[in-house]
Formats: C-alpha cells, sequence, structure tokens
C-alpha cells in the first residue's frame, strides 16, 4: 500500500509573536519550527498502516529550505522517502494554491491513500487536504481519529460533535483529514535520525509544478486581538459571581 | 603453654613421592583454575572495546585501589562490623602471600624463607597474628551469614560461601597450630598437607564462584571509569546503548564477573525497598548470567530473559548503589546504557516517556508547558534579564520556571542575592537542561537540548551560573561536557555557604563541628543517638523564629552523592534554626522517587518512594523539613499534604535564609 | 453573481443553533452590501426545515430536496449546492462552520475555483472577514479576490442567533441531478464512544474537584454541578490517593491529561502537575477560597469564596440559563 502524508512545518507553538513590518504576518526571524500536531498524527496514522499492511509512506511537504528538519524528523519516524516542494514565497498561496501545489506532486505517484493533518497550528484552514481531494477527483472525510484498510477501500472513524462519532467507507485511493489525538504518537529515537540519512529526499521547485499561484483569497493584514489572556476575577457574593461567570462562559468565552 | 620462642614448624624433608604427588595436585589445581578462569578472561576481552576509556591521568585510579582495596575503605566504612572482618580477612590474604610461596617451594625442598631464620621468625610471627585476625574475621562472617542471616545476602543460604569460610578458616587453623609444634612432630606434617589441600581446593573454586572477586576486584577498582555516574558517550554510528552482549564493553563484563554478591546496592536501593521489581544486584548478576550462557557476541536482548524489561526503568538513578558497591561496578552507566539501549531505538513504549519527549521535541520544557509561562514569572517577579554584565546567570530550570513552588524558591533566592549585592539576571530563553532525557537514555533529545543551550549561552556570553535545582547542576557541568564547554555552575547551597558570614543568624544556630563524624548513622535504630550539642549562644540577638523550630536536612541525591556536597547546605541551614539529621542522611540519604525521569513517568507500583521518605522525615519530630531541591521538594508537598494541618513546613534552604533577611524590599 | 445565500444545517430534524447564527451574519453581510440574502435547506425531506427557516427575514428559502441526500455526504451536497449556486449566482455563500460544513464546503468552493474563508469571528466594511490564526494568538482581515462566489463560515457564537431578524420568506423547491454512483462514501449509524471507561482525555466538559472540597460528603454537590453543565467529572492527586473518587479521575501529570472546551477547577490550589494536566483546556475557570492559589493564573475566570457556597450557585445558574 502506498500512503502520502502531506505535512507542513508551522512555527513552534509557544513561539513569540511579534507582527512583521509589512503588517501581512508575523516576524519570522528568530521563530523556531515544528511538525505541524495533526500532520504528526497523520504520519502515525500511516506508520501504522504500513506496519499491519506492508507498503511504503511518502511524506509530501512545501516550504523553504528550512523545512528540512522536519521532513528529516518525519523520516526519523519512519517514513521511507520525501518529496519536498520547495516554495519560498507558500504564505502568499492560499489554500487552494496550496492544494494545487500538492496535487501536481501527487499526481504522477499514484497512491492507495493520501493523509493530511486535520489543520495547521497556524493558519487554521483545515481545508487542504478537502481541497485537494477535490483537485484530484479522489472521495474524502475528514475529522478522521482512525483508518482502517478493507477488501474494498477504507473503514474509517470520523468525531462528530458532542462525543458521537461515525464510520464511514470509502473507496480507494482516497483522501483523509486527521484529527489530533486518535493516536499514540512515537517519538523520533536516534536510531531513527541515523536511518533517516540514507533515505530518499526529492525535491522540486515549485515553478517546475506549473500550477496557477494567483491567491483567490487575501490575507490583508494581521492584528493582536484586543484582549490578552488574562484572569476575570468575578466579585460578589456567590449567587452574583455565579450568575456572572455563566454570563461570561455563555457569551463571551461560548462555551456554554 | 607455648614457649616464647617457638616459631612456625614445617616438615624439613618431603620425600620423592610426596614431591611428585604435590606437584601432580599443584598441577590439577591450577588447571581447574585456568580451565574456568581463561574462559571468564575470554568473555571479558572478547567483550567491545571501551572507546572512552583513557589509563591516564593515573593517579585516580591509584589513589582509588590504595583507597578501596588496599585500605578497604569502603568495605568498612559502610557496614562497619562486617567490612572490618573482611577486612582482616582480606589482610590475613596480603600478608600470606609470601607465607604461601614458601610453602610450596618447601614442600620441592626449595623454602626460601627460614622459620629459624630472623626475618622469617619476625615474618612469620606476624603472619600469625594475621592469621588469628583473618580467623576471627571468618569466623564473624560465617556466623553473619548462618546464623543472623541478613536479607541483604538473599533468602537462600549460601552453601558455597560456607564451604570457601570453612577453607580460609581451616587455612589459619593449620597455619596457626603450627606453631605448637616442631618440625619432626608427625602432626606438623600432616597439619602441612592438610593446608595445602585446603589451598589446592580454594583456587579452582575461585573462578567458579564469586570469589572470583578475590582475582578481579582489584583490577575492577583500578580500570573503574570513575567520578560518579559517569555516562560514556555512544561510539560511533551503530552504537545505540546497551541492547545485546555485542554491546557490552570489555568494562562493564569485568564489572558483571566481579559482583561479590554482597547486596550492599539492593540494601540501600530506594526501589527495591518499595516493592519493585528493579533490584540492582539482580541486574549485575544478570549480566553476569547472559555472559555466562551466551557471551559477548550474542545478539539476544539483555533485557527479558535475565531481567524485566521494567526494572532499569524503575530506576532514580539516586547511585546508592554504585556508591556502596565494594568491588568497583559502576551501575548507573549499566542502567542508563540498558535504557539508552531500549530507548534509542524506540522499543520503550510508555505513555508518560513518549510524552516527556515530545514535549522536548517541539517545546523547551519538560512539563510541555508554554514558554509563554515562564516569562510571564519573569515579568511578575520582576526577575532582571542576564545581558553579560551581571556576575551571575541564575538558571531557572523547569521547576524553578513552571512550578509554583520552585517559583517561590527563585523569588526567595533572588531576595537573597539582592541583599547580598550579587549581580544576576534571569535567561531570556532557557530550554530544559535536558537531565530527564538524559537520565531515560533518549541520546538524540538530549544532544538537541544541550547543544541548543550550549550556543545560547555562548551567545549571551554566561560565565557563571547559580542554580536551585541539583539536576541542573549535574546535567549543566558534566553531562553537557560532551557537546561542548559549559559555564561553571555552582548549586545556590554552595553560594549561599560561601557568604555565611554576611547572612543574618535567624537562631542559636549549631556550629558543624561534630556534626559530620557523630551524624553519620549506618543504623536507623541509632536515629536520635547523635544530635550534636547546641554551642554557645552567639552574639548577637536572634531573630524569634519559634525557639522550638528544628529543621531536618534531607540530602538531595544530586548534591550529596553526585556533588559531594553535604556541609555547605548545613552550614545555611544552620544560620536559620536547629539543624538536626534525619536517620539515613550525607551519603545514606534515601531518594524522595523523583529522578532518574521518574517524576514524570507517572505512577510508582508498591509503595511510594516519596512517601517513604517523608514519613521518614516526619518522624524525627522536626517542625520543618528542609530542602535543597525543588524536586524533593515537589515531591515531600504532595506526601505531606495527607497530613493537612499536621505536616511540618516544607521550605528550600533559599526560602529558609531568606525569611531571616529585612523585610524592607531591595 | 449578486446576493447571499444561507445554507442552513439540521440538527435532530429542526435548525441548529449555529444555522441561526449563520442567518444573523448573512444579514449583517446583507446589509454591509446592500444585497438580498436567502436561504437554503438540504435533505430528503426538508418542508419542515423549510417552513422554520421562513420564519426569518429572508428573500426566499430554497429546498434543495433528493433522496440521495437524505444522510449527508460530502459529495451529494456537494453536488447539490453546486447545482444551485450555478443556478443562483450568488456573491456569498455563509455556513455555520461545524464539522459538516468542514467536511464539504471547501470541495465546494474549489469546485468553484474559490477557497473557503472559515470559522470568521466578524464581519466588518468591505467586504472584510476576521478569522483567529496562531491558535487565537492573532486576528487576520480576509478578503476575497476571486470571480468566483465568495464562500465564508461563521465561528459557533460569533454571531448571535436571537439577532436573526423575524420576517417571513418564500419557499421554494430546487431537484439537483445526483446519481448514485457519483456518492463514493458510505456513511454508517452515527454511536457514543465506550461509555464504561473513564476518558476524561475526550470530554468536552469537565469539573475538577481539589482538597478545598473538605470532605467526601461534599462530592455529590459537585457531580450535580457537573451533571447540570453535561460535564465529566475530575480530580487532582490528593482526592484520589483518599479514594473519594477513583484513581482513573485523576487529572495531572502522572494522571490524565484534559483538552475540554471548558474546565471548571474547585478547590483546586494548582501544583504543577496538575497544571500541567489541563494545559489543553480551552476555557478554565477556578474557585478556590485562597485568592492566592497559584490556579488563578492559568484560569480565564476566577471566583474567590467557599466552594460550599459557589458550587450551588453556580448549578443553579447554569441550570436557569438552560431554559
Amino acid at each position: 500500500m502506498k500512503i502520502i502524508v502531506a505535512i507542513k512545518q508551522v512555527p513552534e507553538r509557544d513561539a513569540q509573536i511579534r507582527i512583521d513590518a509589512a503588517g501581512k504576518w508575523i516576524e519570522e526571524s528568530g521563530l523556531q519550527y515544528a511538525l505541524n500536531e495533526s500532520d504528526a498524527y497523520a504520519l502515525e496514522e500511516a506508520l501504522q498502516l504500513k506496519e499491519k499492511h506492508g507498503g511504503e509512506v511518502v511524506v509530501l511537504t512545501a516550504g523553504p529550505e528550512r523545512v528540512g528538519p522536519t521532513i528529516r524528523e518525519a523520516l526519523a519516524k519512519g517514513a521511507d522517502r520525501a518529496i519536498h516542494i520547495d516554495c519560498a514565497d507558500l504564505g502568499s498561496r492560499d489554500a487552494l494554491g496550496v492544494a494545487r501545489l500538492l496535487a501536481a506532486a501527487v499526481n504522477p505517484e499514484n497512491p492507495d491513500l493520501i493523509l493530511t493533518g486535520l489543520q495547521s497550528d497556524d493558519l487554521g484552514q483545515g481545508q487542504t487536504g478537502v481541497i485537494l481531494a477535490e483537485l484530484l477527483g479522489l472521495p474524502h472525510s475528514s475529522l478522521i481519529l482512525h483508518v482502517e484498510k478493507t477488501e474494498t477501500g477504507f473503514t474509517v472513524k470520523r468525531e462528530l460533535e458532542e462525543g458521537w462519532f461515525q464510520s464511514i467507507e470509502l473507496p480507494t485511493p482516497a483522501v483523509l483529514t486527521i484529527q489530533s489525538g486518535g493516536n499514540k504518537l512515537r517519538y523520533a529515537t536516534l536510531m531513527g535520525i541515523k536511518r533517516a540519512k540514507t533515505k530518499e529526499v526529492r525535491t522540486v521547485t515549485a515553478s517546475d509544478l506549473t500550477v496557477d499561484a494567483a491567491p483567490v483569497v487575501v490575507l490583508e493584514r494581521v492584528a493582536l486581538p484586543q484582549k490578552q489572556k488574562s484572569t476575570q476575577m468575578l466579585p460578589g457574593t456567590p449567587k452574583e459571581a455565579a450568575a456572572a461567570l455563566v454570563e461570561k462562559l455563555k457569551f463571551e468565552a461560548r462555551v456554554l | 603453654m607455648l614457649p616464647l620462642t617457638a616459631t612456625m614448624a614445617e616438615p624439613q624433608h618431603f620425600s620423592l613421592v610426596e614431591k611428585l604427588l604435590l606437584v601432580l595436585l599443584v598441577a590439577a589445581s591450577a588447571a581447574g583454575f585456568w580451565l574456568r578462569f581463561r574462559v571468564v578472561l575470554g568473555k571479558i576481552l572478547q567483550s567491545k572495546p571501551d572507546a572512552s576509556f583513557r589509563l591516564f591521568p593515573i593517579g585516580r585510579r591509584i589513589l582509588d585501589f590504595l583507597w578501596e582495596v588496599v585500605l578497604q575503605a569502603k568495605v568498612i566504612r559502610q557496614r562497619p562490623l562486617p567490612g572490618l572482618a573482611h577486612a582482616l580477612v582480606f589482610w590475613g590474604f596480603c600478608a600470606f602471600v609470601l607465607v604461601t610461596l614458601n610453602h610450596f617451594a618447601s614442600g620441592l625442598g626449595l623454602g626460601f624463607l627460614s622459620p629459624a631464620g630472623r626475618f622469617g621468625r619476625f615474618y612469620f610471627d606476624c603472619a600469625a597474628v594475621f592469621a588469628l585476625a583473618c580467623a576471627v574475621g571468618i569466623l564473624g562472617l560465617f556466623i553473619r551469614r548462618f546464623l543472623i542471616r541478613p536479607k541483604w545476602l538473599g533468602e537462600k543460604l549460601s552453601y558455597q560461601s560456607g564451604f570457601i569460610a570453612f577453607l580460609i578458616f581451616l587455612l589459619m587453623v593449620t597455619y596457626l597450630a603450627a606453631f605448637f609444634f616442631t618440625d619432626s612432630d608427625p602432626a606438623t606434617r600432616i597439619l602441612w598437607w592438610v593446608h595445602t589441600l585446603a589451598l589446592l581446593t580454594f583456587l579452582p573454586i575461585i573462578p567458579h564462584t564469586k570469589h572470583l572477586h578475590l582475582v578481579l576486584s582489584p583490577a575492577t577498582v583500578f580500570l573503574s571509569r570513575g567520578g560518579f555516574s559517569q555516562i560514556p558517550p555512544l561510539a560511533g554510528d551503530e552504537d545505540f546503548g546497551l541492547i545485546a552482549g555485542t554491546d557490552l564493553t570489555r568494562l562493564v563484563s569485568l564489572q558483571a564477573f566481579s559482583c561479590v554478591e554482597c547486596g550492599r546496592c539492593t540494601e540501600h536501593c530506594p526501589t527495591a525497598n518499595t516493592g519493585k521489581l528493579l533490584n540492582p544486584k539482580e541486574i549485575i548478576l544478570g549480566l553476569r548470567g547472559y555472559l555466562n550462557d551466551l557471551g559477548p557476541a550474542s545478539e539476544e536482548p539483555l533485557l527479558g530473559k535475565y531481567n524485566p524489561q521494567e526494572a532499569p526503568f524503575q530506576c532514580t538513578t539516586c547511585g546508592a548503589c554504585e556508591f556502596q558497591c565494594p568491588v568497583g561496578i559502576e551501575h548507573l552507566p549499566i542502567l542508563i546504557g540498558l535504557r539508552r539501549g531500549a530507548v534509542n531505538t524506540g522499543a520503550w513504549e510508555d505513555d508518560y516517556g513518549a510524552k516527556l519527549f515530545l514535549s522536548l521535541e517541539r517545546g523547551s520544557n519538560a512539563h510541555g508547558l508554554p514558554a509563554s509561562e515562564r516569562d510571564k514569572f519573569i515579568e511578575k517577579a520582576a526577575l532582571p534579564i542576564f545581558d553579560g554584565t551581571q556576575e551571575y546567570c541564575l538558571w531557572l530550570g523547569c521547576m524553578g520556571g513552571y512550578d509554583p513552588k520552585g517559583r517561590e524558591i527563585i523569588a526567595d533566592f533572588a531576595r537573597v542575592m539582592n541583599y547580598l549585592g550579587t549581580t544576576f539576571g534571569v535567561l531570556r530563553k532557557e530550554k530544559c537542561c535536558g537531565d530527564p532525557v538524559r537520565r531515560l537514555g533518549n541520546d538524540l533529545v538530549f544532544q538537541q537540548l544541550a547543544e541548543s543551550n550550549l550556543e545560547a549561552l555562548t551567545q549571551t556570553k554566561t560565565r557563571k551560573i547559580v542554580s536551585i535545582c541539583p539536576h541542573c547542576v549535574r546535567t549543566i557541568q558534566e553531562d553537557w561536557k560532551e557537546y561542548g564547554a559549559p559555564p561553571t555552575i555552582e548549586h545556590h547551597s554552595e553560594f549561599l555557604a560561601r557568604f555565611a558570614d554576611k547572612l543574618p543568624k535567624q537562631s542559636r544556630g549549631n556550629k558543624p563541628k561534630s556534626l559530620a563524624a557523630n551524624s553519620r548513622t549506618r543504623d536507623p535504630r541509632e536515629a536520635g543517638a547523635n544530635l550534636p550539642p547546641l554551642s554557645e549562644p552567639l552574639p548577637q540577638p536572634p531573630l524569634s523564629i519559634g525557639s522550638d523550630e528544628t529543621i531536618v536536612y534531607h540530602d538531595p541525591c544530586y548534591l550529596g552523592r553526585y556533588r559531594n556536597v553535604y556541609k555547605k547546605p548545613r552550614a545555611v541551614i544552620a544560620l536559620t534554626g536547629q539543624l538536626i539529621e534525619a536517620p539515613r542522611n550525607h551519603e545514606r540519604s534515601f531518594c524522595c522517587g523523583a529522578g532518574g525521569g521518574l517524576v514524570f513517568l507517572g505512577e510508582e507500583t508498591g509503595e511510594r518512594i516519596g512517601q517513604v521518605r517523608a514519613a521518614e522525615l516526619v518522624s524525627t519530630g522536626a517542625t520543618t523539613i528542609g530542602t535543597a531541591c525543588p524536586f524533593c521538594n515537589s515531591i515531600f508537598r504532595d506526601a505531606l499534604a495527607e497530613k493537612g494541618e499536621a505536616a511540618p513546613q516544607l521550605l528550600d534552604i533559599a526560602q529558609l535564609t531568606a525569611r531571616g533577611l529585612p523585610q524592607i524590599k531591595a | 453573481m449578486s446576493g447571499i445565500l444561507v445554507v442552513i444545517e439540521e440538527r435532530d430534524g429542526r435548525v441548529s443553533r449555529g444555522s441561526w447564527e449563520a442567518v444573523a451574519a448573512g444579514q449583517k453581510l446583507a446589509a454591509l452590501t446592500g444585497q438580498a440574502v436567502n436561504a437554503v435547506v438540504i435533505g430528503a425531506q426538508t418542508e419542515q426545515l423549510a417552513a422554520e427557516v421562513a420564519a426569518k427575514a429572508l428573500g426566499k428559502v430554497v429546498r434543495i430536496e433528493h433522496p440521495l441526500l437524505t444522510v449527508y455526504t460530502a459529495d451529494g451536497f456537494t453536488l447539490a449546492l453546486h447545482q444551485l449556486i450555478e443556478q443562483e449566482s450568488p456573491a456569498h455563500v455563509v455556513f455555520p462552520h461545524t464539522y459538516q460544513v468542514r467536511d464539504y464546503a471547501p470541495k465546494l468552493a474549489a469546485r468553484l475555483g474559490q477557497a473557503l474563508i472559515g470559522d470568521v469571528t466578524a464581519i466588518s466594511e468591505g467586504p472584510v472577514f476576521t478569522r483567529q490564526l496562531l491558535q487565537g494568538r492573532l486576528n487576520g482581515s480576509y478578503r476575497p479576490s476571486g470571480n468566483g462566489p465568495c464562500f465564508v463560515s461563521v465561528q459557533a457564537g460569533a454571531f448571535r442567533a436571537d439577532e436573526a431578524q423575524a420576517g417571513t420568506a418564500a419557499i421554494s423547491l430546487f431537484t439537483p441531478t445526483i446519481e448514485p454512483a457519483q456518492i463514493r462514501t458510505k456513511p454508517n449509524e452515527r454511536f457514543r464512544g465506550a461509555a464504561q471507561t473513564v476518558d476524561l482525555g475526550a470530554a468536552q466538559r469537565i469539573v475538577g474537584v481539589g482538597r478545598g472540597i473538605k470532605d467526601a460528603a461534599n462530592i455529590p454537590m459537585v457531580q450535580e454541578l457537573a451533571t447540570a453543565l453535561g460535564a465529566e467529572l475530575g480530580a487532582s492527586r490528593p482526592i484520589c490517593d483518599n479514594g473519594w473518587l477513583p484513581m482513573e479521575r485523576q487529572i495531572g501529570s502522572s494522571g490524565q491529561t484534559i483538552a475540554p472546551r471548558l474546565y471548571l477547577a474547585l478547590g483546586i490550589s494548582g501544583a504543577i502537575q496538575h497544571l500541567v494536566g489541563i494545559k489543553g483546556s480551552q476555557c478554565v475557570v477556578a474557585v478556590n477560597k485562597d485568592p492566592d492559589a497559584p490556579i488563578f493564573e492559568a484560569a480565564d475566570y476566577g471566583i474567590v469564596g467557599d466552594l460550599l457556597e459557589v458550587v450551588p450557585a453556580l448549578t443553579e445558574a447554569v441550570k436557569a440559563v438552560q431554559q
């Protein structure tokens, strides 16, 4: 079984956020980067499928040169080879543009299954996998926690709202976007890193892939949110405080 | 009655038959010895050479040899009575070298030391004293093993040991008895032959039993890695730790064969004492068993059959085992080596462990908390940022930066430094020093952390670091050396002790003059018997912090056994209150259970180590427990939580010191 | 292209609350752009749904009906909406940002050469759409720049369902052309997670109990609050050590790690072992009688007070708002 896992390198979760000079993104100098969290789960799911059914796991990523260590991390964890779409202007492409790049790289590979993480930790659109399926003309499902191979394709466990789940059957090939938390992630090991050194990383530049890069959605500018996270203490009698809290939870935090 | 002029009698003439018999017996005995010893030696030499072994500097090796082997210092100090008995036996053996050589030589008519001559008589008389001591010693050890039966020697009685004891006793008795006869007495010949047979029986037994330590342990002590918990760097791309026989190095094999099964390691192991699988003696004997059965070329896993896979992962790396071992076995590099083998290959599957590794792969601290939490603390506590101009960099560490109690300790220590006028700053960005992953054997993450931190320290031009955490101190000073040159770092107890005369004295502190000797109890039953006397009241009026306050100090493993710092924290505490000792103190301090990465690994099986130690500290009746490590503090905090209001206070030495400072804010 | 099309989602046969919020958002967008706003319901039998929606101030409500739309599939819904959009040519299509919408709206948008602007928290003059980046630490302003309709989904709670203006709308029927072979996925019945084991890690709402509860006899009071909230009960370590709650309910570094949308820490001081277990929580509320308890540093909302008084008051307030 050939599985392609599309991964993204994103700024580290507790990166310090400063808005860049143009006001369109954050200052990237001094940032540390890591593998996107739900992509790590996608990779884990792919590796488990390979361990069970044999085959090959190929990681695919688009980004500038700095994505190298993330590719090696994926190879260290067990992916067999990697395709790197060298793209210096990833940020200026929208979800459709990025998916087009990925689709162009995937096409010649003819995989049985394509996995992506549910959404990225930086932009959080959660669309790339779904769009990729559309561009490739493949069936898909999203928010997947578990994948099982069947005679005809796959049976997946999809997460629904409020603690419900659903199982869905799909043919092969298909695209699945993987939700965090479905598996226990494996840690990178010294042995894995050493073996990764001999694994193939094929680089193809974005311009080679001849896709339409004109954005249909533009991120005009970014700004820090008004409210910084600070503790709101609710004073008054227990009754007053309780009422105030419930009001806040319902309308401000929107968790009730 | 023995006339004063008596000397050792020996047969003056041996017949040809006797001589031939002697030659045959010696040959047989030597062959018996060599046949087995050759195998053991072979297994040791066929093991992988130790890539990082350096014979020089040789001074340390010679000193260790003299101290531990010749003077039997560790043997005696850590188990005084049995240790002394053993030392007597050992010195007896040493004294008997010439005696024995001469014994066999004379059997062939080639005796070179005559009891009649002046030097000969003197020598044999001295040897007699040793023989007597040796006999008493071996008798004592026999009684201990077979009548007293301490549990550390194992459940089963060792008849092998009994037989050897008998042989040694027999050797001494036959030697001493010869003083009561004359050369021509037939009894003398009988004694001579009994002595000979005893020796020749003993010789081949040596390599087949733990008495191999007679031959090996001097070498083991001499060739040891030195230091404490010296973890060797991995050797090359294919080395991931101790996985199979092929990974065992010569030093490890030598150590495995040297085990004398005394059980001192297990006796003091906090894990073995709280119902867990780990038993340090069994780890070493497991390796010995593996080498005996499978040899150093085997690819079979070391863990599994000879020791369960979980056992090494229950180790807190407290070092009590390595500290106690009288024959120079270094347990910690072995335990960590076994962990490395499982972790570096991904064979170790543990949810908590994976979470810890993933947290440190992606983030900056072992808790998996965002670094912004540390930034918030720095801001709130108004800690200055290190900019290269201050004298010290105050290292927060994962506890000082993120744990509420750790932060209190940092804040108090900062107050003390301000009071003393020491300039310091904290790093803007800090990553975990890597101690938990280092002790768990994850070399990949450790390397990443060490290199990243070393780079940051170089860039910020940090020269001196002070830390509240003994784990950070150890890891930064020793373990980072593998990847660069760390700045000097000291523990805050060392810092505070240096300024003892500038810190306010809070009560009638005791001068630690007799602290070291008297309170170094070996037997918990002696607790309380050795409290040092209160010294004269100091000239200044003391601050009245509860005149009946007593502070029991808990020696952290990584400050005490690892760094040999015992007096300084005590000196600091003595400034703040009346110090009392825990039943197990100084190098006998009982681990709190947090080390070795275990505090990040979820709940223990069996009794909780921290609770056992907390109960011991509470049992001293002290009103306060004094700690010098934020992990110990955290563990005891939990353990004491169940006692509620009745629990003693729990304070770090920084907090104890700070409370005596004038209340004016700097 | 003109007009705003709001896509309604059903929940248990009725219009979901998120859909009303989408209607409110659509109406706001209509006001900003001066365009008409319509709605669409999708399914096999949509009469009742449409009637509900038609009670709002909308131009019309279109009923997309087809037997192959009985259950949701990405293929089915995409095909159907695509055909309607070709016919209606809206300038904007507005969705509630639900799991279902995330599954097909990007596909639909891509089919039309567009990309969804998802999980929008505000709509302003332009129109400019605001959404959160970097896990809520940054806000981004988005503007469509393509030739097709602008697809937008709105975050739950960003617009108020009760602000969807009432009115009357015409209802029309639209039958899309869908062949069975075009539906490539086969969804099965939905099911609950395993009920027997306590999986705090998956719970969306959790109430945690600490030593401040003082007595095991007070735990039923907390359980009542948890039940009212539809939350799971968790505890800090001392509570489990004392046996007041089973070990599997322990939250912390040696117990379970949780990531609910709402976590209430009652009488928990906030030792690091506990903080580590709760750091994935979206919203943390702390109740403690000690104003200096470290838990407050980690909380979004805090109440300093006696648990025995605050908890019953909270239970009442929660029950009241759920009516």
